[in-house]
């Protein structure tokens, strides 16, 4: 919570007790008799703060128009009437006698503003009144910004979080207090799912302590009306501005930015409103009057599709949209547009956004009959949750497709929202995701879940270039392999033809938030599309360029509650905790003095954390948990893993024996651990795990952490009662690493996770085989690390982004091809080197990868004939497509 | 015969270590005990506190480094 809130004074635990605010009312009196003659008397001084035993305080009369659900004073609500009758007559009767002793309290009183008025400064709210019955109501608007504070253990808590979720944004949704923020955008997706102004500013009020301010309520207001005038709309493959309102057509041709990109020829002409509204440019005005226009926004509440069937099935659409055909005919009747050019799109739509005109982009794909249908329906045993239902609704919430984000946490199964999403439109679909290794998990999801055949899902990447076969279909592409504009092959020129020449129904983004907007942009312009979906677990970005995405995507149409989905078993329990290790002095010596990369070797190397690690990992082996160790640095990620006699993965290990690693770490159960460096972050498909170890990460990177924690939520076993998953961040006290530690958390934090800090680890001493027990161990230890090279200390340098993978999303830094490791030479005798002077050679430290079998059993012929028939059946096919 | 006024320092290791390379800029260190004692001169003690308290600071991560 970063915002202090002094009329916020209820504390917690006294909501319920009565008992407290009885005691506390005895003695209000005093203040009740003596402020109202001191208000009258000196106005300079208005009082300033309001606590519980003050809750009659409020000028009642002033407050009545404001909130009509708060009652009269006299007739008093249930809960506060129980305390308040026998308080009152006692009050009144102490009023009487107390009466000289009036000025006190208001000097006491002052004094106590004077002494914390100014910790909150500009942010001294106290002035606000608080309703009567504030602490029967769970939430608190700042008048300044539009944040709103919610009571998250209030009864009501729950209605209120799904309203708010609605009209505002989370920002921070921890187990007691949450945060949330008004914005223009929130505000849109809660016009667009069908909430009324009215409504909102209703609701609002109803659940506030204090009055809804005037600011926010001419804010709501503002954004709420304008919204939904405008709409984007693809016709034949040409972008038009409509509007049912012509005043704002002309409105918007007035700014400068939308008048450079319309076009003016007179291509417009089938479709005959185009061509109205062009001729009202015209002087002849009388055309212009439009008979009942409708605004959009007094739409009726469609988005509660909480039906138990399928959203792929349009049923389910028509029968809670009662209302929708008969705002398609309104349409119909009277719609304005104006073309233009497509590579302005991306302006106009910000311009739009920063005329207070946001352009609504829905797609009517129920009555496109141009675009060829796709013949795509999920299997009939696939299931999807509710929560992925409920943010499917919120998507086709009037029978349309809605452009927009949805945000779910890792592990909650976003592609099969993706999937339900192309499987309702029904019409040709281009998935952009960012490397080539999740091209190939998207294809092979869309054909587990749904029964599109291998002819109609179609590969673009840097190795593959196919088309589907047929009118319709499924290309599944990088960001990367689209929006390159360089350097282009043949064959990848024709394909970028082929996707740019055609309109696409509907264009799924995977992970939004880690596209640079300048790609994105030339994504968005170069294909048609008339929706667009984007995907993403953690819509934060260590650059603020997420407001970006609203206008070029959409608005954030639903965002899960992690805490939420976890509490129904959706996704796992799971302890966050982050593991002090304190730096042994040796250690801390050398990390003082030095100054370049190579401290963060010496962080962690520090053989209390090498301890540490150990500890745990037997711990969670002997618990029976599979336990995940991820380093960014390679050079640590081996010393742990040979160290510890553990398997592990980086990128210098081949194809083969990865697989056969993590095919051993699923099945024997002997192997429960596996060291992983960053490769695991994407590159792999990781098995389940139910214990994750870092020890070493990207930096402040908040997405890492989110990403890491994805791994062990989605385990098997979480439905088992009071099973929990372990999240664990080994870190090296008074080092960087701390302050790294506390950042990465913040986006779990603000999901309401806790941390817990763990500065000893209960036992560890005694563990047998501890490793660098000694000194003289821990020295040598020291030594080794202290010759690394400075390049050792590179994270995820193991790595390499292949061709079309998005630049930063699988590395750090690019590395280019790959590099040799440069020969060692030595010199010595001949005789020396071949033992003759009893020289002798030892490994130490040996690889436990090494002492996994050598061969994999070859694979039965059986399988290897039918595998050999599929590729010539599947190159057939392609031959006959094109 | 000279005496120095001196103070004794409990400290944990780390914490030591960073007095020990602050000692090599500005000397004020009398004695090395052991591990968590320390002997420093009185009348740099306060001087010494407060450079401990922004070395320290600087690994610590607070909400508003993050809207800087």
């Amino acid at each position: 919570m970063r915002r202090h809130c002094t009329a916020f004074s209820e504390p917690p635990e006294s909501v319920s007790s009565l008992q407290t605010s009885t005691s506390c009312r005895c003695k209000s009196p005093q203040f009740m008799s003596s402020k109202r003659p001191s208000e009258a008397a000196t106005p300079t001084f208005p009082a300033k703060r309001f606590r519980k035993n003050q809750e009659d305080d409020i000028d009642i009369n002033n407050e009545d128009d404001v909130i009509p659900p708060s009652p009269p004073d006299t007739s008093l609500v249930p809960r506060a009437a129980t305390i308040n009758f026998s308080a009152l007559t006692r009050k009144l009767a102490e009023a009487k006698r107390t009466h000289d002793q009036d000025d006190d309290v208001p000097v006491h009183k002052r004094q106590q503003d004077a002494l914390i008025s100014h910790i909150f400064m500009d942010q001294d709210f106290s002035w606000l009144h608080l309703k009567p019955d504030h602490a029967s109501r769970p939430i608190w608007i700042s008048p300044e910004d539009g944040h709103i504070i919610l009571e998250a253990f209030s009864p009501i808590a729950e209605q209120a979080q799904d309203f708010l979720t609605a009209i505002s944004e989370p920002v921070s949704r921890p187990a007691f207090i949450h945060e949330y923020k008004l914005t223009s955008y929130s505000l849109y997706a809660a016009v667009s799912v069908g909430l009324q102004t009215e409504d909102i500013i209703e609701v609002l009020n109803r659940l506030s302590k204090v009055p809804v301010p005037e600011s926010i309520i001419s804010f709501i207001r503002e954004r709420t009306l304008s919204y939904g005038k405008v709409k984007l709309v693809l016709k034949h493959n040409k972008y038009f501005v409509e509007s049912s309102h012509p005043e704002t057509l002309q409105f918007l041709l007035k700014d400068r930015v939308i008048r450079e990109a319309r076009l003016v020829t007179m291509q417009t002409d089938n479709s005959i409103k185009a061509a109205t509204f062009t001729t009202s440019k015209a002087p002849v005005k009388g055309n212009l009057v439009i008979p009942g226009t409708k605004e959009p926004d007094k739409r009726k509440d469609e988005q509660n599709g909480k039906t138990g069937a399928n959203p792929s099935d349009a049923d389910m659409f028509t029968s809670v949209v009662g209302v929708e055909s008969d705002e398609v005919d309104e349409d119909d009747e009277n719609v304005h547009s104006f073309e233009i050019n497509d590579t302005m799109i991306d302006d106009v739509k910000k311009r739009c956004n920063e005329l207070e005109y946001p352009m609504l982009e829905e797609y009517d794909f129920r009555n496109d009959t141009i675009n060829a249908n796709l013949d795509i329906d999920l299997k009939p045993a696939t299931i999807i949750r509710p929560y992925q239902e409920t943010s499917l609704s919120k998507m086709f919430g009037n029978g349309r497709a809605r452009s927009g984000i949805i945000v779910l946490p890792c592990g909650a199964g976003k592609t099969l929202v993706g999937i339900t999403a192309a499987c309702t439109i029904k019409k040709s679909c281009l998935v952009l995701c960012t490397s080539s290794v999740s091209v190939m998990q998207w294809k092979q999801q869309f054909m587990m879940w749904s029964n599109i055949t291998d002819r109609q899902i179609a590969v673009f990447t840097a190795d593959q270039k196919e088309k589907f076969a047929g009118e319709s279909g499924i290309v599944v592409s990088t960001y990367s392999m689209v929006a390159n504009t360089h350097n282009r092959s043949h064959e990848s020129k024709k394909m970028m033809e082929f996707l740019t020449s055609r309109e696409w129904g509907f264009i799924l983004l995977d992970e939004v938030h880690v596209v640079p907007a300048a790609m994105f942009r030339r994504v968005v312009t170069t294909i048609k599309a008339h929706s667009k979906l984007g995907l993403t677990a953690t819509l934060v970005r260590e650059d603020d360029k997420i407001a970006d995405l609203n206008y070029m995507i959409g608005p954030k149409l639903y965002e899960a509650n992690w805490m939420d989905l976890a509490a129904k078993g959706h996704i796992a329990n799971v302890q966050c905790a982050e593991v002090w290790c304190p730096m042994t002095p040796e250690f801390y010596r050398e990390y003082l003095r030095e100054q370049s990369r190579k401290r963060m070797l010496l962080y962690c190397m520090n053989p209390n954390k090498f301890q540490a690690c150990q500890f745990l990992i037997k711990y969670h082996e002997d618990r029976g948990d599979k336990v995940i160790v991820f380093s960014d640095n390679v050079f640590a990620l081996e010393a742990y893993a040979k160290k510890l006699q553990k398997l592990f993965i980086h990128g210098a290990v081949g194809q083969v024996e990865r697989m056969r690693i993590l095919a051993r770490f699923q099945h024997d159960p002997k192997v429960n651990t596996i060291f992983l460096s960053k490769v695991g972050d994407t590159s792999i498909d990781l098995p389940e795990a139910t214990c994750l170890i870092q020890i070493s990460s990207h930096f402040g990177s908040r997405r890492q952490e989110a990403q890491r924690l994805g791994r062990i939520l989605r385990a098997k076993r979480r439905n088992d009662e009071g099973f929990n998953a372990f999240f664990y961040s080994l870190v090296s006290k008074d080092t960087q690493e701390m302050y790294y530690s506390t950042k990465r958390q913040q986006f779990l934090i603000d999901q309401g996770y806790a941390f817990k800090v763990i500065t000893h680890l209960d036992g560890l001493q005694n563990l047998p085989e501890l490793v660098y027990k000694s000194r003289n161990e821990q020295l040598e230890l020291l030594s080794s690390v202290l010759l690394a090279n400075e390049s050792e200390a590179e994270l995820g340098s193991d790595i390499r982004a292949g061709e079309g993978d998005l630049a930063g999303t699988v590395t750090s830094k690019d590395f280019g091809p790959t590099k040799f490791p440069g020969a060692q030479r030595t010199t010595g005798s001949l005789s020396a080197l071949s033992g003759g002077q009893h020289m002798s050679y030892v490994e130490q430290n040996k690889s436990a990868n090494k002492k996994l079998a050598r061969e994999a059993a070859p694979r039965h012929k059986l399988f290897a004939k039918r595998e050999k028939d599929k590729a010539a059946a599947r190159k057939e096919a392609r031959g006959s497509a094109v | 015969m000279r005496a120095i006024k001196g103070v004794l320092l409990t400290c944990d290791p780390a914490v030591k270590q960073i007095l020990l390379s602050m000692n090599e800029r500005s000397h004020f260190i009398i004695e090395d005990l052991d591990d968590f004692h320390l002997v420093i001169k009185a009348d740099e003690e306060y001087r010494i506190r407060r450079e401990l308290e922004t070395e320290l600071e600087k690994n610590t991560y607070s909400l508003e480094a993050r809207t800087e």
